[in-house]
């Protein structure tokens, strides 16, 4: 294979792996925190119907609340990663366009 | 002349992956640093009203708490208004990115999870307002509604925050 393709190629690969690696850390420390306080409030509200703090309504209010934060704990994902793959696409289109820049 | 060739095959591959690509794109909303502020201003406040509630409430002194549920309610809703208001272009790069996704069964949707998160909390507000105003509140009840609104809190401020490119 050319020697310049190869470059390019190590190049893009290079850029992808550091807004991987950078962005990786943001979501496993995210993830983390959201497991663990979604596991507390269930807790607290088993705890709370428990003891009687928590009437019918409200465990049906809280229980429709942990489907949605669920939900949407995935779905903040899905968004950071949507905003992953646009630094990674538009840095590998960054670089092709300077390559092509300084051939031309 | 062989460098010429070389040159030229690889300006050929270039254009090639650039034609395959598509141009620069925007797959998620701008970040708007007064919604991160705001966040930042209006979290301050509620959790200095779950701080007053804590031991739990009554409705016997309700109307000291309603302005500041009120006040709360309608920062949240701003900020899903202000949140939602931001369009995502669709592009060429857009497209195909999700057509390589959706090939997978893993397509990404342009929905806005801090917009949720607001409803949510706004929701939550009214939940607590309407219970503070017609019983009492028990001190496990009000960590539940603490725990929720914090759940969003950190789902709205995580993905707000990323949107900073």
């Amino acid at each position: 294979m050319n020697d310049n393709v190869l470059e390019i190629i190590n190049d893009i690969k290079e850029v992808a792996t550091n807004i991987l690696q950078k962005d990786i850390s943001t979501v496993r420390g995210f993830s983390e925190r959201q497991v663990e306080a979604i596991a507390k409030q269930t807790i607290i509200i088993q705890k709370g119907v428990l003891n009687g703090d928590i009437d019918e309504d409200l465990k049906e209010f809280f229980l429709d609340g942990l489907e949605a934060m669920a939900l949407n704990f995935v779905n903040t994902l899905k968004g950071i990663l949507l905003v992953t793959v646009e630094k990674i696409w538009n840095a590998i289109v960054d670089r092709l366009l300077s390559v092509i820049d300084s051939i031309t | 002349m062989l460098a010429i060739k070389k040159k030229l095959l690889l300006l050929i591959i270039l254009t090639g992956l650039i034609g395959s690509v598509g141009c620069r794109t925007l797959l998620a909303p701008e970040y708007d640093k007064a919604i991160v502020e705001t966040i930042s201003t209006v979290s301050e406040k509620t959790m200095s009203l779950f701080a007053k509630v804590s031991e739990g409430t009554s409705n016997l002194n309700f109307s000291e708490r309603e302005e500041e549920y009120n006040n709360l309610i309608g920062a949240y809703d701003a900020l899903k208004i202000k949140a939602k208001a931001r369009p995502i272009p669709k592009n060429t790069a857009t497209k195909k990115i999700n057509e390589l996704l959706g090939t997978r069964g893993n397509a990404l949707s342009g929905d806005y999870p801090s917009a949720f998160a607001f409803e949510k909390i706004a929701n939550t507000l009214r939940k607590m307002k309407e219970k503070d105003r017609s019983s009492v509140i028990k001190p496990t009840a009000i960590a539940a509604f603490k725990g929720q609104v914090e759940i969003f809190l950190d789902q709205a401020l995580t993905y707000e925050s990323f949107l900073k490119r």
